[in-house]
């Protein structure tokens, strides 16, 4: 893939115990489904754990974006021991304390406030997807 | 000596610090020269989830035991924050308004709420429990909650 | 007292990019929430994996069961490496294939026929809970 054609690798927590894990898988499928489908790739974290060659190919080689449900960070912190490029690190829950109406319950299924929760923040992370990808081309 | 007592539920490990007093509703207090430094428990912010807002009242209110001393929002609740001592408030960590995780990631330390001049600080500490009473009244309440 | 565990750790994969990490997160908690509340506790991955003091005690002193979403297994071999043989390693596409259910699709926004895959998934993992415990 040359630089032209970069993507950004975006990773979620995905973390089974709290809502928040729940609204940073949904983030990352809305930005990779809906908001820049074209130009970003979702990749399983779970790879990471066993050394997935294609996974870690990917991170070392494309700027990553790492969505994290809570301050424990726990996708960052793989993607950065694994041999990440560069990450974008974001957490749920500091776009839910810009739209604190919106309240995500449910884990299996995110609910209503969820899901919209998690559409404005992929929206918002729109902007650094293209960011990362100018870089890029500037690097070339 | 032991700093921190703790009891296991599944998979999760609740900490009462030795050394500060408790009450019954999950706040603790550290009393120190008539100055009483008040936080809520780790069985408190682990129930109530990740903390986004914390909104403490204002140094110079005059509160008693029992009073409304501010507010913490969770993803999950809005929880009316509850004066565990009377006295006069002195200080709040203006550190929990950038960083209100330090409730949930060190609530008896970096995640403190408010210091309060006691009014009566031996009377105070009557009315309060031992870390080895308090997490009694906790495992309780974990057996409670599991049914 | 009795040496017999009365509970049972649950990882899934939750693998974001594939249909069976989905179904394995829904199933997971599905245990968790309805079929086996008392007897099971999900463990992080991404916790896990991360250090938290928590999920690795709980995977050092309990039998655990991982639920991968494919063949290439992570929760099974993260778990492994971390922790310990798992006492069950279950797949979603074998469990799937071996209950005549065809493969799902979707990421998100299940609909009927992933939530019945779903619910089958759950099923077999209650009753893995249940021969653990009954050992």
């Amino acid at each position: 893939m040359n630089k032209e054609n970069r993507k950004v690798a975006v990773f979620a927590c995905s973390g089974i115990g709290k809502p928040l894990g729940s609204v940073a898988r949904e983030i990352g499928y809305e930005l990779t489904e809906r908001v820049r489908p074209d130009t970003t790739v979702l990749t399983c974290l779970a790879l990471l754990v066993i050394n997935d060659p294609d996974a870690r190919k990917l991170i070392a080689e494309n700027p990553v974006i790492a969505i994290d449900g809570c301050v424990l960070d726990c996708a960052k912190k793989s993607l950065e021991a694994n041999g990440a490029k560069s990450v974008r690190a974001y957490q749920s829950i500091d776009f839910f304390k810009k739209h604190s109406h919106l309240k995500p319950e449910g884990i299996a299924e995110l609910n209503e406030a969820g899901k919209k929760l998690a559409a404005l923040a992929a929206d918002e992370l729109a902007g650094v997807v293209d960011e990362l990808l100018e870089e890029e081309v500037k690097n070339v | 000596m032991t700093e921190f007592l703790q009891t296991t539920f599944d998979k999760f490990i609740f900490t009462v610090k030795v050394g500060y007093l408790y009450t019954e509703d999950d706040y603790w207090v550290d009393i120190r020269d008539a100055v009483a430094t008040v936080g809520v428990t780790d069985y408190l912010q682990k129930s109530n989830g990740d903390v986004a807002f914390v909104e403490p009242v204002k140094p110079g209110k005059e509160v008693k035991r029992g009073e409304e001393l501010g507010e913490i929002e969770t993803i999950k609740v809005t929880l009316n924050l509850i004066s565990p001592v009377a006295g006069k408030v002195s200080e709040v960590n203006q550190e929990l308004e950038t960083h209100p995780e330090f409730i949930n990631s060190d609530p008896y330390g970096a995640g403190w709420i408010c210091r309060i001049k006691l009014a009566d600080p031996e009377g105070t500490k009557e009315g309060l429990l031992q870390a080895e009473a308090y997490i009694k009244i906790m495992k309780g309440k974990l057996e409670g909650e599991a049914g | 007292m009795s040496d017999k565990p009365r509970k049972v750790g649950i990882i899934s994969c939750s693998g974001e990019a594939i249909p069976g990490g989905t179904i394995s997160r829904v199933a997971c908690r599905r245990v968790l929430e309805d079929l086996r509340p008392r007897q099971s506790v999900t463990i992080c991955l991404p916790l896990f994996i991360a250090g938290g003091e928590e999920e690795r005690m709980f995977a050092d002193l309990f039998p655990t069961i991982t639920v991968d979403g494919c063949e290439k297994r992570c929760a099974a071999l993260g778990t492994e490496r971390l922790s310990g043989k798992p006492t069950k390693t279950l797949i979603v596409t074998e469990i799937l294939k071996e209950r005549g259910i065809p493969p799902t699709t979707k990421l998100r926004n299940l609909g009927l026929e992933e939530k019945a895959a779903a619910q089958a998934v759950a099923e077999e993992v209650a009753a893995a809970i249940d021969e653990i415990l009954a050992t």
